[in-house]
């Protein structure tokens, strides 16, 4: 335990350092991984005082909510909303805790599921369809935009990757 | 001084209000003797020629509003296209001194314009030589606009040397006359500051952020086509700077071939935080354990004191530093008592290997001692 004190602690002594130098992301340029490990620190420590873990949840519901803690909270590291793929993911994560809106579009999900596979039978979708389908929000994006989205979504999906395994290092029994 | 860069102006703009204002003047001059009237064929020439002798210091920027009138409103100048058909070298410089001063960088702006520009520049008959042929091509126009003047300046130095021999007056085919040698000290600063101009100007080309596209030889000219190609170098582009991204891309030549590594790329990234995920809800919960206790007490820093290590006492740790906000070293030495844990935990890793597509865990060592060491 005292571990996770020290590496939060640490986190954060540096997230005023990295707050700075992460507000020049101008092309691709990815911020610091202590802004990535603040955030998903954050996150998780949200996750708890939510649903504590001493519920009788299976470890599936706690990994999903982990899962998804860790992507909500790379889209907030990687600059909110000034990004499209971390507009859409904030977005569609906001969407799902709202439970009335869920409900509506599980309705229409189930039309529109339909109709994807009457397209995919016609033509099978190509390779910039397939990436539109991993970077989220890349329906609706243009080609080149889609690119470049998806060289930052890279870079941020890499980041968190290394800040996860530090964290499950960390934490793993020896 | 040579004004016979200034006089066409003029003539192309007598609705212009200042003009007239001129041409009293002049007309007063001419009154007085002021120039020789031998030279003038006619009084209009000579009353032009008078008034912007006077006029010259402000004409430079009477002929940039002017030159660029001209191009913003190119129908208005090509019926008077027509009209220096038949002048002499002069003329061209006039022309000259337009692109020179001002209408250079405006070839790119009003891409289409200087393709009227051109045949005008080309109808003097001295200065073209028959090498120089113009293109219709909107995209190629503007080099070759430098080009172009350079030749132009070079065979008006060769004209002039011929006209001092001859020290005669050039009559034009519309009747109005010039005095070449008043003119000629004029022209060869305007030529100067024409060549200095014009390779400023071509500078100033490459930093603005207009898009100039160039259509090759036997490529498409129309606008949809263009717009194409440089959406498909757009993406190429973005494609490469992917490749550089995602590790073993470079070997593979291909769009799909590389778009298929990039999507496998992104899955197995996606894979490995669920994972990961996973991996954290299984070792993670204890009831006891409280991040968020943490976080409220952080700035209390307490915990710190929780973990005394050989190394924290080594680097001068004290509360008052914690206190005065975490300083960098300090916050390195916490970290350093870590890595032989890390380094045991490292071993545990090894069912991480069947998501990882082949990259052993040994990456993920070298990705755990990168985060700690760059700390």
């Amino acid at each position: 335990m005292s571990f996770i004190k020290v590496l939060i602690l640490k986190f954060s002594s540096l997230r005023t350092q990295t707050m700075a130098s992460s507000d020049k992301t101008i092309n691709t340029d990815v911020p610091e991984k202590d802004v990535f490990a603040i955030h998903f620190l954050q996150s998780l420590s949200n996750l708890t005082t939510q649903n504590p873990f001493n519920s009788p949840d299976t470890t599936n519901y706690r990994a999903r909510k982990i899962k998804k803690a860790a992507y909500v909270s790379m889209a907030k590291a990687a600059g909110g909303s000034s990004r499209l793929w971390s507009r859409a993911l904030l977005g569609r994560a906001a969407k799902e805790n709202n439970k009335i809106v869920r409900f509506a579009r599980r309705k229409r999900k189930v039309t529109w599921k339909i109709s994807s596979k009457r397209r995919s039978d016609q033509r099978a979708p190509e390779a910039t369809d397939r990436l539109r389908n991993l970077v989220p929000g890349g329906g609706t994006m243009e080609t080149s935009k889609l690119m470049e989205e998806t060289a930052h979504y890279i870079k941020c999906l890499s980041m968190q990757v290394k800040v996860m395994q530090c964290l499950v290092d960390g934490l793993s029994p020896k | 001084m040579g004004f016979s860069c200034y006089k066409y102006p003029f003539l192309l703009y007598p609705h212009l209000t200042l003009p007239l204002l001129c041409f009293f003047l002049t007309l007063f001059l001419t009154a007085t003797c002021f120039l020789n009237p031998k030279k003038k064929m006619k009084m209009n020439g000579g009353a032009i020629e008078a008034d912007l002798l006077l006029n010259c210091t402000d004409m430079s920027v009477l002929e940039r509003q002017r030159a660029h009138l001209k191009y913003l409103n190119p129908g208005f100048d090509s019926p008077l296209a027509g009209f220096f058909s038949g002048s002499s070298v002069i003329d061209g410089g006039v022309i000259d001194g337009f692109l020179g001063t001002d209408g250079l960088n405006l070839p790119m702006i009003y891409g289409e314009n200087t393709v009227e520009g051109d045949p005008r520049l080309s109808i003097s008959p001295e200065t073209m030589t028959g090498t120089r042929n113009f293109k219709k091509r909107k995209f190629d126009t503007e080099t070759k606009d430098c080009d172009g003047k350079k030749k132009m300046m070079m065979n008006r130095h060769e004209e002039e040397v011929e006209e001092e021999e001859k020290s005669k007056i050039t009559e034009q085919n519309n009747g109005s006359t010039k005095s070449i040698k008043k003119m000629k000290n004029k022209a060869k600063k305007e030529e100067n500051s024409c060549s200095n101009d014009s390779s400023k100007v071509t500078k100033e080309l490459q930093k603005t952020d207009y898009i100039h596209v160039r259509a090759r030889r036997g490529q498409a000219t129309d606008s949809h086509s263009i717009a194409e190609r440089v959406r498909r170098e757009k993406i190429s582009e973005r494609m490469k700077f992917l490749q550089d991204l995602v590790p073993g891309c470079d070997k593979i030549t291909g769009k799909a071939g590389m778009l298929d590594e990039i999507i496998n790329y992104v899955q197995s990234l996606q894979r490995q935080i669920e994972f990961l995920s996973m991996k954290l809800a299984v070792v993670n919960p204890r009831p006891d354990f409280d991040i968020d206790d943490i976080f409220a007490k952080e700035v209390a820093s307490t915990p710190m004191t929780v973990v005394p290590s050989p190394e924290m006492v080594n680097s001068g740790y004290s509360h008052e530093m914690v206190n005065s906000g975490y300083s960098n070293e300090m916050a390195s030495s916490g970290y350093l008592h870590f890595n032989p844990m890390q380094q045991v935990d490292t071993t545990t890793s090894d069912p991480l290997s069947c998501f990882n597509n082949g990259q052993a865990p040994s990456m993920w060592d070298s990705h755990v001692q990168n985060l700690y060491g760059s700390l």
